[in-house]
């Protein structure tokens, strides 16, 4: 009994074990990361490196989060960014709202064969598609406006369309019915009806899009040549190619942009892990 | 995969052929909310695809006049030593990239699935590196491992170990890119497996125990088998994905030192957008397409093989 419970403490220790390590491994950047943001701009270069960073126990902690938010135009981007990723996310959500409840439950002959060509579609990859959509924009005149940004996300979900249209699918036609009989149309059954009850799928998706609108750096990087435009994530490779010794800076501006992601992550994990585990790939 | 949605309304209209006007009325609210998905579909999709081929047997910098040059790009792409360094690099980021990730993943979703207290608290933190902004963890990860001042070499210096000049050194350049992606994108694998294990049914793990089977021969026997599916849906994404570095490349290395750390998706990107050159950039994309695809067929193949259905 007594060896059987030794085993059994052993595991527990080697699990916990394995465990510890990973999440050092995970956590270590984003605290390396946490710790230069907080350092002056010359003890980045000390050697051995320092793990108390000074301004943090100095008379202005924030000082380079201010810097970088204020001189160096940060809170613009972030402004940027919050709008493009908003707009992108609930244009994505209406589309594949829209969309998914006409493939589950309206009537259009061909709607079979036009979402199985929104789904085969989705696994061409974006290095096809983005040098004719660079050609698209160009020819639209919307380069160095924030339109290429959004139109494109707003208007193609086809994991959200996906998802939505099994979730429309799977709840009863008796509700719509009892809405038909009291002389509802099919917008109002719809909108008054259906949607409200997939509200847990549509916070995912409109959580997922955002993540990702806000992570996108290759279309900014194509579309937008005004500093007054940038996006968080173009802003921080501009600032590199710039100020390329100030990394305290940078790491400052880094963790800044990183929070609101963590905190929509926190906000809405269960629903963003739900998302993720049906497959919730970009796009 | 899609399911066929009922089909009623397809019939139901055909057996009313002759009411023209009142069938119109019947579709044209479905036609109205699938209108932004189609003009999607059309405008960003399917023009674009079709465009890409078209250009892919062009000569064209897009300030100068296109020129229809047949199969040259292609050719050129197998000809030439710098495409085929880069399809060497693809080949060895994928090596890297796609065992690393499955391993790890499969690692922290078997331990995590134990039934620890504090497992919540772990998925969460190992799931935070996937859904951080690329960019600023990818700088961070730059400054890790700086040579002379970063934290890597810092420590493998306090262990006695040789540190390395990571980024700007060609043999570690891209095994850098793939550790920070590996880091990243473990997370998101280890929750759609989990989603897996947790379908297990515990009760073949009972039966096993009581027959005395050791813990390594109950994952071979009972884990793996039974994890097959979502082992191979994880697979396939880990293969596409690794065929598609953008980001982390560019804030990384930006693809040097010397294109050492270039792969196929960062050098269409260069090609498109900073050279122009968009022909040859689109042939390079669908030779990309081909080999995705080719690749998943291939494993639709395998599956038969090894998925325990």
């Amino acid at each position: 009994m007594n060896d059987a419970r030794l085993k059994r403490a052993s595991v527990l220790v080697a699990l916990y074990g394995v465990l510890l390590v990973y999440a050092a491994v995970t956590l270590l950047p984003f605290a390396w990361m946490l710790i230069t943001s907080f350092k002056e701009s010359r003890e980045v270069f000390r050697l051995p490196p320092s793990f108390v960073p000074t301004l943090l126990f100095g008379p202005d902690p924030l000082a380079n989060y201010t810097e970088v938010l204020t001189r160096h135009d940060f809170l613009l981007y972030f402004r940027n960014s919050f709008f493009v990723s908003t707009t992108a996310a609930l244009g994505q959500v209406a589309t594949c709202a829209l969309a998914g409840y006409a493939f589950a439950r309206m009537h259009l002959p061909g709607k079979t064969a036009i979402f199985a060509l929104i789904l085969a579609t989705a696994f061409v990859p974006t290095e096809v598609t983005i040098i004719p959509e660079f050609l698209l924009m160009r020819g639209l005149g919307w380069i160095d406006t924030f339109l290429p940004l959004i139109v494109p996300s707003f208007l193609v979900g086809s994991f959200g369309t996906f998802m939505l249209r099994e979730y429309f699918a799977s709840l009863p036609n008796e509700y719509g019915e009892a809405a038909r009989i009291d002389g509802a149309g099919p917008f109002r059954i719809f909108w008054r009806v259906y949607l409200p009850l997939a509200r847990p799928a549509l916070i995912s998706i409109f959580v997922i899009a955002f993540i990702n609108n806000w992570d996108e750096l290759l279309r900014p990087l194509l579309y937008l040549n005004s500093p007054e435009l940038r996006t968080v994530p173009l802003g921080l490779m501009r600032f590199v190619g710039e100020f390329e010794a100030e990394w305290a800076l940078l790491m400052a501006g880094s963790v800044a942009s990183t929070l609101p992601l963590i905190l929509v992550y926190l906000l809405g994990q269960k629903y963003v892990l739900q998302g993720f585990a049906g497959g919730g790939v970009k796009g | 995969m899609p399911q066929h949605a009922p089909r009623t309304g397809a019939r139901a209209s055909q057996s009313r052929l002759a009411q023209r006007p009142a069938r119109w009325k019947h579709w044209l609210p479905a036609l109205l909310f699938l209108s932004p998905a189609i003009v999607g579909l059309v405008l960003f999709r399917l023009v674009p695809i079709v465009w890409a081929f078209v250009l892919s047997f062009t000569d064209w910098r897009i300030f100068d006049d296109i020129v229809w040059v047949g199969f040259d790009n292609y050719i050129h792409i197998l000809s030439s030593p710098v495409a085929r360094q880069v399809l060497g690099n693809t080949l060895w980021f994928t090596a890297m990239y796609v065992p690393g990730v499955v391993v790890l993943s499969v690692s922290l979703a078997v331990v995590l699935n134990n039934g620890l207290r504090s497992s919540a608290f772990f998925r969460g933190a190992f799931f935070l590196p996937y859904i951080t902004a690329t960019v600023a963890i990818t700088l961070a990860w730059r400054w890790i491992f700086s040579t002379r001042f970063g934290l890597l070499n810092h420590l493998l210096d306090m262990v006695g170990l040789q540190g390395q000049a990571w980024l700007a050194d060609p043999a570690w350049a891209l095994p850098a890119v793939a550790i920070v992606s590996i880091w990243k994108d473990a997370g998101f694998y280890m929750i759609l497996l989990i989603a897996g294990l947790q379908t297990i049914d515990p009760g073949y793990y009972e039966a096993a125990r009581i027959d005395g089977a050791r813990p390594f021969r109950r994952f071979y026997a009972i884990t793996l088998p039974l994890l097959s599916r979502s082992l191979f849906f994880v697979l396939i994404l880990a293969l596409i994905r690794s065929t598609q570095t953008f980001e982390i490349t560019y804030a990384l290395t930006n693809g040097g030192p010397n294109r050492a750390s270039t792969t196929l998706a960062f050098y269409i990107y260069q090609n498109a957008f900073v050279h122009f050159e968009m022909g040859y950039a689109a042939a390079l994309a669908y030779l990309l397409c081909f080999a995705i695809g080719l690749v998943t067929l291939l494993n639709f193949w395998l599956r038969k093989r090894w998925v325990h259905e």
